[in-house]
């Protein structure tokens, strides 16, 4: 029976020939967790550490510390604590633990420390976000309130999902990057036209794709109500992983004929540089629209848009300019890798130079850790999402661009097309 | 596990945020404060669609269900939201379609969801609902529309069971 690749990931590690959408069922994932260390409240560890706990493999269980990163977060340093006593008692080795100085925005060490690898299944403890690690051809999605019951149990479950396939084709236009691609679907799909399925990234326009541009297209699986997100692995992906890691892996891909529970064409060579315009996640416009209109602050980064790809985007923006006197942009790498790559070509000058501040790794803005929005501020920004208070005030308004229209913008104090600054 | 359910149907149509509409979020950090800790789930019952109907909480009867259209729980995988319809007393959610987040935090906190298409259509707020698990079907008694659902397997009837799954971690919990 033909297959799509999400089908024959689950069938595999649930032992079975084949499934369908729509079956539940348990499945024995042989792959690491990944943790973040700010949330261990929320996923039961103190209730772990007084009930002397189990886990099923305490060496496969990774955690991050950076999700908040240096901040001056009493919640970050609670959680820090609370992640090293919890991992002490559990018996996961030290080594597993990703400190600040290592580490980044969880989803991201995840992709860049390969533990989704392709063909397998991969969990992360919570945030949805993880979708983003599907480019590697995973199936990877976030346990959530189950995290503490899979790391005793060693086991879960899933109801597969039906898939989503998107083509997307055509050359990319000036000014349209990643970000706009994935925008697109969620406008031609609305808000819940992937509901409860995951949605398969494919065509001439992702074949092309750099690893950056994959990422960040399948970090938003969510906001079209898609479970998560995948690419069928290809040369692109190989290289990248085995650039990174000697782990042995096992690709699986969709089967030609495989039937999908429905198939979007999107014509990339036809799109604009759009932006989000608030308070709705879904209400997307070309960025002519809403030229002109006031910002205070802008953010460029989260696992989203806090790639080296949208750092070099920024950069390109912003060489040689001064940001508007009265806007604050905030460029946070989402990695210390991606700290390095910036550092290494010359980009962390540049934004410095622009008046830009750059915090060290970590989720920035999103969520309002680092430089929360005050009620009358007007925010651009590669964040995820924009509902009221994600930011900060529940009073501030949260524009979602790609990295250029949110550096164009910084610079003339009110939303900009960047292709003039692009050329 | 009780296998047959009864209740009366509360229908709110459109996109439902775990974040906002079914339980806002700065909810679970005004809780955190005021608790010391994690706030239970009856702790956000009060607060379940309260941003659309603000007397729904107090309203709702014991075992009731909600009733909702595509993408139920749209949004983040953030539990509160299921905890809240939960810790109000709704007995379960029948809706056309749920974010898989959602559905997977319901059930792994012992709260029922069905994806039933054709289910919101057919059914207004007040209709008596029945829910048989056992043979997989939803009767609504007032208007005697009836759908099929794909049957639970014994696992997830065992956590439902429970009260959730971390109700069956024994000795190693």
């Amino acid at each position: 029976m033909a297959m799509t690749i999400v089908e024959k990931i689950l069938a595999r590690a649930a032992s079975r020939e084949t499934v369908a959408p729509g079956d539940y069922l348990e499945i024995t994932p042989t792959s690491n967790t990944v943790l973040a260390a700010h949330n261990g409240r929320a996923k039961g560890m103190p209730e772990m550490i007084a009930n002397g706990s189990k886990l099923f493999d305490p060496e496969r269980v990774m955690v991050v510390d950076g999700h908040i990163g240096a901040s001056a977060s009493h919640r970050a340093a609670e959680g820090r604590e609370l992640s090293r006593q919890w991992m002490a008692a559990m018996g996961v080795p030290s080594k597993n633990f990703f400190r600040l100085g290592r580490s980044g925005i969880e989803n991201m060490v995840s992709v860049e420390q390969c533990w989704a690898l392709p063909g397998d299944v991969f969990f992360q403890g919570a945030n949805g976000h993880i979708s983003t690690a599907g480019a590697l051809g995973a199936f990877v999605c976030a346990l959530s309130y189950e995290t503490r019951a899979y790391l005793i149990r060693g086991k879960t479950w899933v109801k597969v999902p039906p898939t989503l396939r998107v083509n997307a084709v055509g050359e990319p236009p000036p000014g349209v990057y990643p970000r706009d691609v994935s925008e697109a679907l969620l406008q031609q799909i609305g808000p819940t036209g992937a509901a409860g399925s995951i949605i398969e990234w494919g065509g001439d326009y992702i074949e092309n794709l750099s690893m950056d541009g994959r990422l960040a297209i399948c970090s938003q699986a969510l906001f079209s109500a898609g479970w998560t997100a995948i690419v069928n692995p290809d040369d692109t992906t190989t290289n990248y992983v085995q650039s990174r890691t000697t782990a042995a892996f096992d690709p699986l891909v969709s089967d030609p004929d495989a039937k999908f529970w429905k198939t979007v064409t999107i014509d990339v060579s036809s799109l604009e540089p759009i932006v989000v315009v608030p308070p709705s996640r879904w209400d997307i416009r070309p960025v002519d629209a809403v030229v002109g209109q006031p910002v205070t602050k802008g953010f460029v980064g989260s696992d989203a848009g806090g790639w080296l790809d949208d750092l070099r985007l920024a950069a390109r923006v912003l060489e040689g300019k001064q940001l508007h006197d009265e806007v604050v942009l905030n460029v946070t790498p989402g990695t210390v890798e991606v700290l390095k790559g910036a550092l290494q070509e010359g980009l962390l000058e540049i934004f410095f130079d622009a008046g830009c501040i750059v915090p060290t790794p970590n989720e920035g803005m999103e969520c309002g850790y680092n430089l929360p929005l005050e009620c009358d501020d007007v925010c651009i920004a590669t964040a995820q999402t924009n509902y009221p208070g994600r930011m900060g005030s529940e009073t501030a308004d949260i524009y979602l661009s790609n990295a250029a229209v949110v550096a164009a913008s910084c610079i003339e104090g009110k939303i900009a097309d960047p292709r003039p600054y692009l050329k | 596990m009780e296998m047959q359910l009864h209740g009366n149907a509360w229908c709110f149509g459109g996109l439902l945020d775990v974040d906002w509409e079914i339980c806002p979020r700065r909810v679970k950090e005004e809780l955190r404060q005021l608790r010391g800790g994690e706030p239970s789930d009856e702790d956000f019952g009060p607060y379940c669609m309260s941003m659309v109907d603000p007397t729904f909480a107090e309203r709702v009867q014991q075992g009731d269900f909600l009733v909702g259209e595509e993408g139920f729980g749209y949004g983040h995988d953030h539990h509160h939201a299921c905890q809240s319809i939960k810790g109000c007393g709704v007995g379960a959610v029948l809706c056309e379609s749920s974010t898989t987040y959602f559905l997977r935090n319901s059930l792994n906190l012992g709260l029922l969801v069905l994806e039933v298409p054709g289910i919101f259509a057919a059914t207004s707020t007040g209709d008596a609902i029945h829910i048989d698990l056992e043979n997989g079907t939803v009767t609504n008694a007032t208007t005697s529309w009836q759908a099929e659902f794909t049957k639970l397997p014994d696992f997830l009837l065992e956590i439902l069971a429970a009260g959730g799954v971390n109700n069956l971690l024994g000795k190693d919990r």
